[in-house]
């Protein structure tokens, strides 16, 4: 399935928004085949004044599975809570499948929502919480036991049709949970931190059954995590909040690949990131030396303070001085440490240049090292798989050159909370 | 009761405050708890069974008892009910005056019984407030429903209390699931929320009945204390023995107590069965 376009609505001042409304309507009015599964735009929310979604806006297509990542207090929660309809939002609209619910409440929208504890119902059977939403329903009741059987087949749960909640597994919980829900044929399916109470083992496994489950059903689901990895596999595009603030949003590849902000950036892997000016001919500089940086630099004005990020795997090591084509040379550099961890092997490599010294205002990026003999330069991360590490084993002491596969210039701003020409207070 | 014990196992060696305490609370609960009601038993039965008999089956006696579990019954009933009906609105929502509504339906907890029962006599007395409109024929006090009445105000806060604290620790992830189902409200308090408070039903019950059934104080300024017509069985033990009537006051003594070791029992021992584990 090809990832939606997202309207970015970051930027969109108050009168936008209310012409948005009449918007809101011709959308309700056109036909629901071609409006994607969600549709959420301009979600803003405040709890006792204070703010925990930010304007807000992103669509679900048909079929697709998208991530909301973040950590704790980032709002993913509230927004999946706005979509179920279990909480109203300040402003801002919700349609599913073209259809506006911004004002319809929990029991009439027909999201199904898998909570992090299930909320399986305890002194029911895995049986009867399966047939509860056809029940209240006032479905038949051989209808009803049909659609439990097929269901329980679905989720390989025939045998624990007679058990209590309590009496199965965390990952039976959740299959009769979202067997739950998959009976009253949801519009799309909401997790809420689905892996959270599970073990690092089992949540491996899990998730790719569930995975391989929404393929099947074709339901279109948003999942809520916190953690990055099972972001990248589980989602078919990402996006990312940042206290009530959506960062970015994109395919896996896309966000992890080319992240937008320093956020999404350190949020989703580990990131180097080395503080430098934009200068003459599409480079960066940074202290002493200058990265040809292409139209990455050439975003920028000359002279505009920028951040080089880059991941550790992205980094290219050669202790003969010759680099691979298409690999940006960066710097020399001295192996600091060698570390093995298990897949591959970290190294911290101090760079040869002197680092440019924050400006008044801006934070300070890395720190040059104080010690007595005052070593200047910077020590960045490089990660090595064990063929490179084979091919071209490492000591500590050895003298390296650098370069750079893949990196992005990001805009370096003087305070952390201020990105992308908005500013969220933080007095609130 | 077993965490207590094992808490302190980090102490080593001897603890004279073991001995001690444990033959302080022996040594007062035989003359404050356990002699007194040994001895209600030993009483009763000094003349055998059959003076047990004769006295209990008494009229009086038997209508006292009577009308005390079924004065009892109605409030547990009452309680139950709107037990449930504030609980459920105090724990659900917020709104001005919430914690005032809280604090009035627990104050009777801390009024004395009698002054209950004194209150709600000038309240709808033939001369109070609320009773000098109503006809002489529909008087409320010195009939049985006054001694309800009287049970209700003094149990409720019991049966509240019980329901409040299962309604504001119960996990809402459990109705919200119920909502996103499909279902009305109705739907979800007597599918999910109702099952939740089995527990805490049968403990609010047990509690105010166990209460209602002994109550004294109120009852006695409230029913008018008529033999055979408004006599609790609490009454009834306090005129008998004002009469000189031990054996027969000792009858129904002893059918109360019953009562209440029933009752604790099922609250103490039955405890994982009453919240359904």
């Amino acid at each position: 399935m090809l990832p939606e376009k997202v309207t970015d609505d970051s930027g969109t001042t108050r009168d936008e928004r209310a012409r948005r409304g009449d918007a809101r309507a011709a959308a309700a009015a056109s036909s629901p085949a071609d409006a994607p599964a969600a549709s959420v735009r301009g979600l803003s929310k405040s709890f006792k004044g204070v703010r925990v979604l930010e304007d807000v806006s992103f669509d679900v297509a048909e079929g697709e599975a998208l991530v909301l990542l973040g950590a704790s207090g980032s709002g993913k929660t509230t927004i999946l809570r706005v979509l179920a309809g279990l909480e109203r939002p300040d402003s801002g609209s919700v349609h599913l499948h073209g259809r506006d619910v911004t004002d319809l409440p929990a029991r009439e929208r027909g999201v199904g929502v898998i909570f992090q504890s299930y909320a399986l119902f305890p002194r029911m059977t895995v049986e009867q919480n399966v047939g509860y939403g056809l029940r209240i329903r006032g479905r038949k009741r051989r209808d009803v036991k049909e659609k439990v059987e097929s269901l329980l087949e679905l989720v390989h749960l025939v045998d624990q049709r007679k058990k209590l909640p309590a009496q199965l597994s965390g990952g039976q919980q959740q299959r009769v949970a979202i067997a739950r829900t998959l009976a009253y044929e949801p519009q799309m399916l909401l997790f809420d931190e689905p892996f959270g109470a599970l073990d690092a083992q089992i949540r491996v496994r899990l998730r790719r059954e569930i995975r391989a489950l929404l393929r099947d059903v074709n339901v279109p689901a948003l999942f809520i995590t916190h953690d990055q990895e099972e972001a990248l596999e589980l989602g078919d595009r990402i996006a990312v909040l940042h206290s009530g603030h959506l960062e970015q949003i994109g395919t896996p590849e896309e966000v992890y690949n080319r992240p937008e902000t320093e956020y999404v950036a350190t949020f989703l892997g580990a990131a180097n990131l080395l503080l430098g000016v934009v200068a003459r001919g599409n480079r960066v500089e940074l202290g002493t030396v200058a990265v040809e940086a292409g139209s990455e630099a050439g975003r920028f004005q000359v002279g505009q303070s920028v951040k080089l990020v880059f991941r550790p795997e992205d980094v290219r090591v050669s202790k003969t001085g010759e680099l691979p084509a298409d690999c940006n040379p960066l710097a020399n550099g001295v192996v600091e440490e060698k570390h093995f961890v298990g897949a591959y092997e970290r190294l911290s490599v101090r760079l040869d240049l002197v680092a440019r010294a924050p400006r008044p205002g801006e934070p300070p990026l890395y720190e040059i090292s104080e010690t007595p003999e005052r070593r200047l330069g910077v020590p960045v991360i490089v990660t090595r798989t064990k063929s490179e590490t084979s091919a071209a084993p490492l000591r500590v002491g050895d003298r390296v050159t650098l370069c750079l596969t893949i990196f992005r210039v990001l805009p370096n701003f003087p305070l952390a909370s201020e990105r992308g020409g908005r500013v969220i207070d933080t007095q609130k | 009761m077993s965490a207590a014990v094992s808490a302190m196992r980090h102490v080593r060696g001897f603890d004279p405050a073991k001995p001690f305490g444990l033959g302080m609370v022996i040594l007062l609960m035989l003359p404050l708890v356990l002699l007194p009601l040994a001895s209600i038993f030993i009483f009763g039965m000094k003349d055998g069974m059959r003076s047990f008999w004769v006295a209990l089956s008494a009229p009086d006696a038997v209508f006292a008892l009577k009308l005390s579990v079924v004065t009892s019954f109605y409030a547990t009933l009452f309680n139950v009910v709107f037990g449930i009906l504030a609980a459920y609105v105090l724990s659900r929502y917020t709104f001005f005056g919430r914690t005032a509504i809280i604090v009035t339906i627990s104050l009777p907890t801390a009024i004395p019984t009698a002054v209950a029962g004194f209150a709600l006599l000038l309240l709808w007395g033939k001369y109070g407030m609320i009773g000098r409109f109503i006809s002489e024929d529909h008087q409320l006090m010195f009939t049985p429903y006054a001694i309800i009445l009287a049970n209700i105000f003094v149990t409720f806060p019991l049966a509240f209390g019980v329901l409040m604290s299962v309604f504001e620790t119960m996990d809402r992830s459990l109705e919200e699931a119920s909502a996103t189902i499909g279902a009305t409200r109705w739907q979800t308090f007597w599918h999910v929320t109702l099952p939740s408070l089995r527990g805490a039903i049968v403990t609010g019950a047990l509690l105010t009945f166990a209460r209602a059934i002994g109550e004294f104080g109120s009852t006695i300024l409230v029913s008018g204390n008529l033999a055979g017509s408004t006599q609790t069985a609490p009454l009834y033990i306090f005129a008998k023995f004002n009469e000189g009537q031990v054996e027969a006051a000792n009858a129904v003594a002893i059918v109360l107590a019953l009562f209440s070791f029933a009752i604790f029992s099922v609250l103490f021992f039955a405890r994982d069965w009453i919240e359904g584990k």
